[in-house]
C-alpha cells in the first residue's frame, strides 16, 4: 500500500485528478446565475485578473514539477526537470547570481555553467530550487485544502442548520482548538506525527478548519431562516437533501473565498514551521526551507542575499497574488458588501 | 525657559551617550590585586553548559572545560608536545615507577608532591584547605566503586586494577549502608603520607594517560561529605555532584549562571607546576623564553560567557570582548583571505592565526546487526566510496579538515601519513562495487530501488544542509536515501539501542592518545551497553589483535598489530570514514598563543593576557559612528519646523 501511494504512477493521477476537481467545481459552478454574474464582475477587476493570472502561472509551474515521466533508466523525473532543471550544472558550493567563479576567496575556482539566481551551500542553482519550491508549496496547500474545507463546511453546516446540542459541541470543539495558540499547537503536532508533508497538512488542517466552520455556521443560520427552506421542509424533504441540495450551493461561494484565502495561510504556515526546524523533511524544496538556511547566510561575509530573497520574493509573490485574488472574490459575489 | 530645558536636555543627552558602552561583561571581581597590579581578566566563550562539576563523575567535554583548570591532575600533558602527546607529573613529583614482580604482577609507584593544598572551603576545620596526601587518592578510587556516584570511568579501572570490581559489587550489594571507612580498593597501598602503589591485574600502560584525567584528580572526602546538595541549620548547601568544587588547581570557580557564564578566580597560593622550559618551538622562542620556569597561572580571571550561536561570537571577537575564537564556516570569508591567511582588515589589526589539531576522527556509522547493510560488506564499501569527504570538508569546515584516511587521527601512535583508504571517493568504483553487491544501478535483483535510512541530527539549518548533502552523495548511486531526523540525545539513544541503519555525525575524540581508545570502539564485547561499539562490529580476529594490543608498550610489534588493525577496519568498512578535526582560531593581538595543545581542554593557566593593550585597542574598535544620530537630529527637528509650521497656517 505504501508502494502504492509512493509511486510516481500514483502521484500523477492524484495530481490530474485534484486538477480535473477544481475544474468540475467551476463548470458546475458556471451554470450557477450567481456565479456568472460574479464572473462578469471579476473580469472587470483588473487587480483580481492579474492576481488570477499570477495564481494560474505558480499552478503552471507547480504540476510541471509534479507531473513526473519515466527517464528510460527505471527511474523518473518531473516535466520541470525535462525541460529545465537537468540542463543546469551542479555547482560545488555557494556562487554568486551571474558569476563565473564560486564564492571562495581562497580558490576562486571556475562554474560549470551560469545561474541567473546564483547557487545555494550545497551548489544547487537557486532559480531552479525557488521553482521546485511552488510544487510544495501547491501540494501542501492542496492537500491540506482538501482535510479541512470538507471537515469545516460539514461541521459549519450541521451546526447552522440543527442548532441545539449539534451547535453546542462543535462549538465546544472549536473554541478548544482555537484557545490554544496555533503556532504551538501545530508544533506540538509536528512533534506527534512525524516529519512529513502529509503530516504536516494534517497538522494545518487541524488548526484551520475552526475558521471555516465559524463563517459556515453563521451563513447557515442565516440561510435555514430564508423561505426556500422553509418551503423545502414544507414539501417534506429530508434533511440530509436540504443541506445538500439547497443550503450548500448558497454556501459554495464562501468555502471559494475561504479556499483562496486559506491557501496563503497554509503556505505561510509552512514557510513558519520549516523555518523552526519542524517543517518539510530533508531534501525537499520548498521556500521556508530556504528561508531558514538564510537566516545564518545574512551574517556571513561576504553577506549570501541571493537564496533568501528568491524565496522570500517567490512566497510573496504567491501570497499577495492569492490574498487579492480572494478580496476580488469576496466582492464579486457580494458587491452590496464589498 | 524653553531655551534652557533644550538646553539642559542636550547636555544629558550627550552625558547617556558618553556612558553608553557596548561592553557585554560584567565587571572583574577586582580592579588592581593585593600588590597593587593591574587585575587582568581573560573572556572566552563556552558553547553549552557545563553538566557536572565532580571530577569522577563528568565526562563531557564543556564540563571539563571549566574543572581542567580547577582540579590538578596527577599527570599532565606536556602543553608544548603534540607529536606525539606525553604526559609529565603535575601533583606527582616525579613519574610513577612501574614495577613488575617476580611472579609477573604489575604495578605502579607514584609520589605526590609534598605540600599541595586544597582551596579554603568552609567544609575544612578553620575555613583552611588541608594538604593532598595519599590517602585522598584512595579516596576517589572508592568513589568510583561507589554506584551512587555514577562514575562513567569504572570500566577500566575495574578490568585492570586489583579490588575495583570486588570493592564495586560489594559496594552495589551495601547500597545505602555503604560505608568509606570500611570500604577498601586492594589494589591500594599507602606507602608513606605521600606516596603509593597501584596493583594490577594485568598491564595497563594506558593509566598513565587517565592519570592525566581529571577523574583521577584528588578529591577531599571533607568537601563531598559537606557538600551533600541537603539543608543544614536552615541553610541549603550546594551538591558536589552538580555544581560545586574544592579544587586543587591554580583556579576556583567564583560564579556560575546556568545559560549565561562561568567565572575563575586565581588561587593565591597555588604552588604546584611552573611553565615548562623545553621544547619551545623555535617560532615563538623568544616570546615564551619569558615564560620559562614561572609560577602558574598567568591570568587572574577567567569569564567563560556561555554562547550557543555563532553570529554573537564573531561579532564580540570582532569587537574585541572575547580574546579568540574558533574560526566557523559563516565568519571564514571574512578572517580570512586568500591562501588561507589572515584577511588584510585582521592582519593590520594585528590578530593571530592557529591552526588548531584535534585528536580526533569523523565518520558515518552503519549498524551491522541491520539485515542489508550489516551482511553485506561490498554494499558498505560502495558507500563509502561514493561518498566525498573533500568536497563536505570545503563546504562546511572551509576546506580546513583533512580528508581522514585511517581510523586513527594524526598525533596518535599508530597513525600512517601515507596509508590510503582503500573505499576511499571515486563514484564509478562505488557503482562498480555497488552491482558487485547485488545492486547493478542501485536496485536489486526484481528490479526494485533499494532504500536506506540515514539517521541525522537536526538542531538548525546546517544540520539539515549537511544531511541533503549526505544524502544526495549517496543517491549519485541510483539508491534512495530516508534522512530520519533526531535531536542530538535521541541519536545517541538510537546508537546505543541499535536502532539505526546508517547515522551521520558520529566520531571520536581521543581521551587519551593511545590508538586503544579508538579501536576499542569496535572490540565486539563493548557493543552497548557494555561500551560505546554501537556499529555492533564483531570480529574474533579483530578481538584478539586488541586483547593483544591493548596491554602492550609501544614497540615495534605493537606498531605491527595496530597496522593490521587497521588493515582489517578498512577492508571492512563498519564506518565511512569523513574527516580529522582540524579549523583555525583567531587570537587577539593582546592574547598571543602560549601552546597548541589540544589534548588539555583549553590548558587555561598557561595562558597570558595584556590587558592594557587589549583596552586601548578595543577602544579603537568599538568608537561608534555618530552620523546616525545627526542624520536622526535632523528628521525630528525637520519634523518639528514643519508641525509648527501648519499648525500656525491652521490657526491663522
Amino acid at each position: 500500500m505504501k508502494d502504492f501511494f509512493a509511486h510516481w504512477m500514483t502521484q500523477n493521477f492524484l495530481v490530474v485528478a485534484g486538477i480535473a476537481l477544481i475544474a468540475w467545481i467551476l463548470w458546475s459552478g458556471a451554470h450557477h446565475e450567481r456565479w456568472q454574474r460574479a464572473w462578469v464582475r471579476l473580469r472587470a477587476d483588473r487587480g483580481g485578473m492579474i492576481a488570477l493570472w499570477v495564481v494560474g502561472i505558480y499552478l503552471f509551474i507547480g504540476a510541471l514539477e509534479l507531473i513526473h515521466l519515466p527517464n528510460g533508466k527505471g527511474g523518473h523525473h518531473s516535466i520541470l526537470d525535462v525541460a529545465f532543471a537537468n540542463r543546469v550544472a551542479l555547482e560545488k558550493t555557494y556562487s554568486a547570481p551571474l558569476s563565473d567563479t564560486l564564492l571562495s576567496s581562497a580558490s576562486g575556482e571556475k562554474l560549470t555553467g551560469t545561474h541567473l539566481l546564483g547557487t545555494d551551500t550545497l551548489g544547487k542553482d537557486v532559480l531552479v530550487e525557488t521553482l521546485k519550491g511552488c510544487s510544495t508549496a501547491l501540494v501542501l496547500g492542496g492537500l491540506t485544502s482538501v482535510i479541512y474545507i470538507p471537515l469545516g463546511t460539514l461541521m459549519g453546516i450541521l451546526a447552522g442548520y440543527f442548532r441545539r446540542w449539534v451547535d453546542d459541541l462543535v462549538q465546544y470543539i472549536y473554541t478548544t482548538i482555537a484557545s490554544v495558540p496555533s503556532i504551538l499547537l501545530l508544533i506540538s503536532l509536528m512533534m506527534v506525527l512525524g516529519k512529513g508533508l502529509f503530516q504536516m497538512s494534517v497538522a494545518i488542517a487541524f488548526t484551520s478548519w475552526v475558521g471555516l466552520c465559524r463563517l459556515i455556521r453563521g451563513e447557515t443560520m442565516r440561510q435555514s431562516e430564508r423561505s426556500y427552506v422553509a418551503a423545502a421542509k414544507a414539501l417534506g424533504q429530508t434533511s440530509a437533501a436540504i443541506m445538500s441540495r439547497h443550503l450548500l450551493p448558497n454556501l459554495m461561494h464562501l468555502v471559494l473565498i475561504n479556499f483562496v484565502l486559506g491557501f496563503s495561510g497554509v503556505i505561510l504556515a509552512e514557510a513558519t514551521l520549516s523555518y523552526l526546524g519542524v517543517g518539510s523533511p530533508v531534501g525537499t524544496a520548498s521556500w521556508g526551507n530556504m528561508i531558514d538556511g538564510g537566516r545564518s547566510e545574512l551574517s556571513r561575509d561576504p553577506l549570501i542575499w541571493w537564496n533568501l530573497t528568491s524565496a522570500t520574493v517567490a512566497l510573496f509573490g504567491l501570497v499577495l497574488s492569492l490574498n487579492i485574488l480572494g478580496d476580488s472574490l469576496r466582492r464579486a459575489f457580494d458587491p452590496k458588501r464589498g | 525657559m524653553i531655551r534652557q530645558i533644550a538646553r539642559l536636555s542636550a547636555i544629558a543627552a550627550a552625558l547617556w551617550l558618553a556612558a553608553c558602552d557596548n561592553n557585554p561583561h560584567p565587571a572583574a571581581l577586582r580592579e588592581t590585586d593585593d600588590d597593587g597590579t593591574k587585575w587582568s581578566v581573560r573572556y572566552q566563550n563556552l558553547p553549552e553548559d557545563p553538566k557536572s562539576f565532580d571530577p569522577q563523575y563528568s565526562y563531557d567535554q564543556m564540563s571539563r572545560r571549566v574543572i581542567e583548570p580547577v582540579y590538578d591532575t596527577l599527570l599532565e600533558y606536556h602543553p608544548l608536545k603534540t607529536d606525539p602527546y606525553e604526559v609529565v607529573p603535575c601533583m606527582l613529583a616525579e613519574m610513577p615507577k612501574h614495577e613488575v614482580t617476580a611472579d609477573g604482577l604489575h604495578s605502579y609507584v607514584c609520589r605526590l608532591k609534598p605540600g599541595i593544598l586544597y582551596h579554603d572551603d568552609p567544609c575544612f576545620p578553620g575555613g583552611k584547605g588541608r594538604e593532598v596526601i595519599a590517602a585522598d587518592v584512595h579516596y576517589i578510587l572508592q568513589r568510583m566503586c561507589d554506584p551512587r556516584v555514577e562514575s562513567p570511568f569504572l570500566a577500566p579501572f575495574a578490568e585492570s586494577v586489583v579490588g575495583m570490581a570486588e570493592t564495586n559489587e560489594a559496594a552495589k550489594k551495601a547500597g545505602d549502608k555503604l560505608d568509606y571507612d570500611t570500604m577498601n580498593v586492594a589494589g591500594f597501598e599507602a606507602i608513606d603520607r605521600y606516596a603509593f602503589r597501584l596493583r594490577l591485574k594485568k598491564p595497563f600502560p594506558q593509566l598513565l594517560y587517565w592519570m592525566a584525567f581529571q577523574c583521577m584528580s584528588p578529591v577531599a572526602r571533607e568537601a563531598v561529605e559537606y557538600y551533600d546538595g541537603k539543608e543544614h541549620d536552615g541553610k541549603l548547601r550546594p551538591d558536589f555532584r552538580k555544581f560545586y568544587a574544592v579544587g586543587t588547581g591554580p583556579y576556583r570557580i567564583a560564579e556560575y549562571l546556568p545559560r549565561q557564564r562561568v567565572r575563575l578566580e586565581r588561587v593565591k597560593n597555588y604552588k604546584t607546576t611552573v611553565f615548562p622550559s623545553d621544547s619551545h618551538p623555535p617560532e615563538k622562542a623568544e616570546f615564551l623564553a619569558k615564560l620559562a620556569g614561572k609560577q602558574l597561572p598567568f591570568i587572574d580571571e577567567v569569564q567563560m560567557t556561555i554562547l550557543r550561536e555563532n553570529i554573537p561570537i564573531f561579532i564580540l571577537t570582532r569587537q574585541g570582548y572575547l580574546d579568540g575564537m574558533a574560526v566557523n564556516k559563516d565568519s571564514f570569508a571574512a578572517i580570512l583571505g586568500a591562501e588561507k591567511t589572515l584577511s588584510p582588515k585582521y592582519k593590520e589589526r594585528g590578530m593571530f592565526l592557529e591552526v588548531d589539531r584535534e585528536p580526533s576522527t569523523f565518520w558515518i556509522a552503519m549498524n551491522l546487526d541491520d539485515p542489508i547493510i550489516g551482511k553485506n560488506k561490498k554494499l558498505r564499501q560502495a558507500l563509502s566510496a561514493s561518498y566525498d569527504p573533500a568536497t563536505y570538508s570545503e563546504i562546511f569546515m572551509s576546506g580546513v579538515a583533512p580528508v581522514a584516511t585511517q581510523l586513527l587521527p594524526p598525533g596518535i601512535y599508530g597513525y600512517q601519513k601515507d596509508r590510503k583508504n582503500p573505499y576511499g571517493y571515486n563514484l564509478e568504483r562505488a557503482k562498480q562495487l555497488l552491482a558487485e553487491a547485488g545492486y547493478p544501478n542501485g536496485r536489486d535483483a526484481n528490479g526494485k530501488q533499494l532504500e536506506l535510512t540515514l539517521e541525522a541530527i537536526s538542531s538548525g539549518s546546517e544540520d539539515r544542509q549537511r544531511s541533503e548533502y549526505d544524502q544526495r552523495h549517496f543517491e549519485r548511486l541510483g539508491i534512495k536515501v530516508k534522512v530520519s531526523e533526531n535531536t542530538f540525545a535521541r541519536l545517541m539513544d538510537r546508537q546505543d539501542n541499535g536502532e539505526f541503519q546508517i547515522s551521520s555525525g558520529s566520531g571520536w575524540g581521543a581521551d587519551y592518545p593511545d590508538p586503544e581508545n579508538f579501536y576499542m570502539l569496535f572490540y565486539s564485547k563493548n557493543v552497548p551497553l557494555a561500551g560505546k561499539n554501537y556499529c555492533r562490529y564483531r570480529n574474533p580476529e579483530f578481538d584478539k589483535l586488541f586483547e593483544q594490543m591493548s596491554v602492550m608498550e609501544n614497540s615495534p610489534e605493537r606498531l605491527a598489530i595496530i597496522n593490521k588493525m587497521s588493515d582489517i577496519i578498512a577492508e571492512d568498512v563498519p564506518v565511512i570514514l569523513t574527516f580529522n578535526k582540524q579549523f583555525y582560531t583567531a587570537v587577539q593581538p593582546w592574547a598571543e598563543r602560549t601552546h597548541n595543545n589540544l589534548m588539555m581542554e583549553g590548558g587555561i593557566k598557561y595562558l597570558v593576557i595584556d590587558p592594557e593593550k587589549r583596552e586601548k585597542i578595543r577602544r579603537e574598535w568599538n568608537r561608534a559612528p555618530l552620523w546616525p544620530l545627526g542624520i536622526l537630529a535632523a528628521l525630528i527637528a525637520f519634523a518639528i519646523f514643519h508641525a509648527v509650521r501648519w499648525n500656525r497656517r491652521q490657526n491663522a
